[in-house]
């Protein structure tokens, strides 16, 4: 642009006004035109994805999701393709991160398109992609497949008593501890209190108003015995167990055990926290230790389970991705083979040794070669099979909205406890009200 | 308007006249007509594009807001009328997002604009290296908002970040801020961001007012003796009120709008979050959306209303401007 020529015609006298105002109205309408979204479809009866099918299947299957960073989408594609000679499987990356791929996925889900037979689903979507009568019924596949799963894993894919996913993979919280500063953490009362005994052993998480914290929070909850919503559905949360946990957090950023940073850190920044070597424990997932591996720390970091609340016993929450099969697949006898395929024991091994990600076979934690890789298996397996799904429910997004928020505002000390849990139960009741 | 009185006419000092046509012919001849319905008939086309591209997204979005949808009714909705409306404006989440929105404008582009303007008086003078200066201070604004706010969001990382580094090092107070987590620091920083992104793109269209000030008004300042700063109260401020206006406007309309920064930043923590935020999270992380449109509408009303304010009344300057000139 030459900048020697006035840009605008800020002198033409009389139309000025008029020109003005309306290149501010247009431009105003234009910017603004944002409020439509998509338009939902209706429900409908799916039909079942029966186990038998995937033996005679031919042709090709296509399955979509987030971006494959580590490449397993596309090495498992390729490694079935190879093994099954009459199917042929590919990935499509659909979006960059976990939130683009969703919108990604309702959308093609709500227009009934065809282009994907498969799609990589996060463990929390489940229920509302199912109540949305968007995924083919696997009930039958699963309960073939059972007992090759951890149930844990299995929960995952359960909405009123069917299930609607295989996992593929799963995934679970780990402490990193330094060996050589803090002992390992038997309770989170003893991490706490070892963390706040010197400058050099706090503990990170991930405390950012997000997802992520939801997740922090819950792990801590379910292992001192609270609950979201029962078996019933009903809201469970307004308990003297979450009171103690939201005390016990508040506290810890206050005295010094976790480091009040935490409270903008997701996974990533969490992790290079923890680098620095100014921490004695950190909260991240199972691929953080190939990471930590090539650091200065490699030597001196241990890998635990995620502690238990004082007196009562661990337990997680569980992620992790599945593989629903779309009500609209042209090819749902190819999606049962591939789904086949990519639970196997034998590639269940594979998706831990050449991905590093958490299987879902028990087996494949024992064996030697999968060890070898994956020294912290024995871990991970405590982890994930004491592991609980996060709330059920077709509208989770909000709930979660409601327990990060609130949980937010209590860490960062803008709300106190006691409203923070009312303002938490009544926000997730108007959820539930809201389907 | 007939083809005639597109075509410049002349003014009495020889400069093309840029204003209102001398009108000498006041009789509407038949060819007159003819030219105002061939004239007509060929800007209607695009009348209607602009008419669809501007009203169809917007009606569709004013109805989906009249409508009620529920994760459970799928494609079903039921007209609930102002409902929604009701709803949002009753909720006390859509009133901190409307002050904190407001907050966040009023700061950014009350910023932008001073700074703006003394970056275009810099830029304005006679010095060498003035073209590559000149591309250089565009480029934050060259950089996508997402990039930008995430290069941000890392120099104010607590401990490891630039900025925090480089305080503590100096023992300067701040070192030790969690400045993304706390009340108050945050909105700082999300000012900071968007004034370091958009004040180039203030100070080009303050630069270009700046441009078409004649020089002969310098000349006759100077010899009447006036001092710099009298000039510039005098003269240079009114005469590019204008530019700064149509700045302010761009600014506001897209400040009121903010979504990026605080999203990347803080994910609407801290009193951050915007209007524009409260309508995606409803739309596309709660797919309601009914409730998610009328906070878009809201939001786009806003936006409206203060165009509107702007140019009604600052707008009005404009004229004055033009016609003090003349």
């Amino acid at each position: 642009m030459d900048l020697n020529r006035p840009a605008l015609p800020l002198q033409n006298k009389a139309t000025n006004r008029k020109a003005l105002a309306a290149t501010a109205i247009a431009a105003a309408l234009l910017l603004s035109a944002c409020g439509g979204g998509a338009s939902p479809q209706g429900a409908e009866q799916a039909a079942a994805a029966d186990p038998a099918s995937g033996a005679n299947a031919s042709g090709a299957v296509n399955i979509c999701g987030v971006k494959d960073a580590s490449g397993i989408y596309k090495g498992t594609a390729e490694a079935f393709t190879k093994a099954n000679g009459k199917v042929t499987a590919k990935y499509t990356e659909i979006g960059a991160t976990t939130d683009e791929a969703r919108t990604q996925i309702v959308q093609r889900l709500e227009g009934k398109s065809t282009e994907c037979d498969l799609f990589l689903t996060d463990v929390i979507w489940t229920s509302e992609f199912a109540s949305q009568g968007w995924l083919l019924d696997q009930t039958k596949l699963v309960e073939a497949n059972k007992d090759r799963l951890i149930p844990s894993t299995v929960e995952t894919t359960k909405y009123q008593d069917k299930y609607w996913a295989s996992p593929f993979f799963t995934n679970a919280g780990l402490i990193y501890y330094q060996k050589d500063k803090v002992a390992k953490p038997e309770s989170w009362q003893q991490l706490y209190a070892e963390a706040a005994k010197a400058p050099g052993n706090g503990y990170v998480y991930q405390g950012k108003q997000y997802e992520g914290l939801t997740v922090n929070f819950l792990e801590m909850l379910y292992s001192a015995g609270g609950e979201v919503l029962n078996d019933q559905g009903d809201v469970k949360i307004d308990s003297k167990e979450t009171r103690d946990v939201l005390n016990f957090m508040s506290d810890g950023l206050k005295n010094g055990s976790a480091d009040r940073a935490v409270l903008t850190y997701n996974e990533d920044p969490a992790r290079l926290a923890y680098e620095s070597g100014d921490f004695g424990y950190q909260r991240n997932w199972p691929h953080v230790y190939r990471l930590l591996n090539a650091t200065p720390l490699a030597s001196s970091f241990g890998v635990a389970p995620l502690p238990a609340w004082e007196g009562g016993k661990a337990s997680g929450v569980l992620g992790g991705w599945n593989l629903a099969i779309s009500a609209h697949s042209t090819n749902q006898a190819g999606a049962v083979a591939f789904i086949d395929f990519a639970t196997t024991p034998d590639w269940q091994k594979h998706v831990a040794m050449d991905y590093s990600q958490a299987p879902v076979n028990e087996a494949a934690y024992s064996d030697p070669a999968v060890l070898q890789k994956m020294p912290f298996a024995t871990e991970l397996l405590a982890s994930v099979k004491g592991a609980k799904p996060r709330p059920i429910s077709p509208v989770y997004p909000q709930i979660s909205q409601a327990i990060y928020k609130n949980v937010y505002a209590v860490l960062s000390g803008t709300t106190s406890t006691e409203d923070a849990v009312k303002k938490m139960a009544e926000e997730i009741t108007t959820a539930k009200a809201s389907f | 308007m007939a083809i005639k009185t597109l075509l410049p006419g002349r003014s009495p000092r020889g400069a093309p006249n840029r204003g209102a046509p001398t009108r000498t012919a006041k009789t509407t001849s038949g060819r007159d007509r003819a030219e105002r319905k061939l004239a007509f008939r060929m800007t209607a086309p695009s009348l209607v594009i602009m008419a669809l591209v501007a009203a169809v997204p917007i009606g569709y979005a004013i109805w989906l807001s009249l409508n009620q949808y529920s994760v459970r009714t799928a494609g079903l909705s039921r007209f609930v009328g102002l409902e929604n409306y009701i709803n949002a404006l009753a909720s006390h989440e859509w009133w901190t997002a409307f002050g904190q929105t407001f907050l966040f404008a009023g700061l950014s582009v009350s910023l932008e604009l001073i700074l703006g303007t003394a970056m275009a008086l810099l830029l304005n003078l006679a010095f060498k290296g003035r073209a590559v200066l000149r591309t250089v201070v565009l480029l934050p604004y060259a950089i996508i908002t997402v990039v930008s706010a995430i290069t941000w969001q890392t120099m104010f990382q607590p401990k490891m970040g630039l900025v925090t580094n480089v305080l503590s090092t100096l023992g300067l107070p701040g070192g030790d801020v969690v400045w993304l987590g706390e009340h108050g620091y945050a909105m700082a920083v999300i000012v900071m961001a968007d004034v370091w992104k958009t004040t180039p793109f203030a100070a080009l269209i303050i630069l270009a007012g700046l441009q078409v000030i004649s020089a002969e008004t310098y000349e006759a300042a100077e010899l009447d003796g006036a001092s710099k700063w009298q000039t510039f109260v005098n003269i240079t401020l009114p005469l590019l009120r204008p530019a700064i206006v149509l700045a302010a406007i761009f600014r506001t309309m897209d400040a009121l709008r903010v979504f990026d920064l605080p999203f990347v930043l803080t994910r609407g923590a801290n009193g951050t979050e915007s209007m524009s935020m409260l309508a995606y999270t409803q739309l596309r992380e709660n797919r309601l959306v009914g409730e998610g449109s009328a906070l878009s509408i809201l939001t786009f009303l806003t936006v409206m209303v203060v165009s509107v304010i702007y140019v009604r009344f600052a707008g009005g300057n404009i004229r004055d401007v033009a016609k003090e000139e003349q």
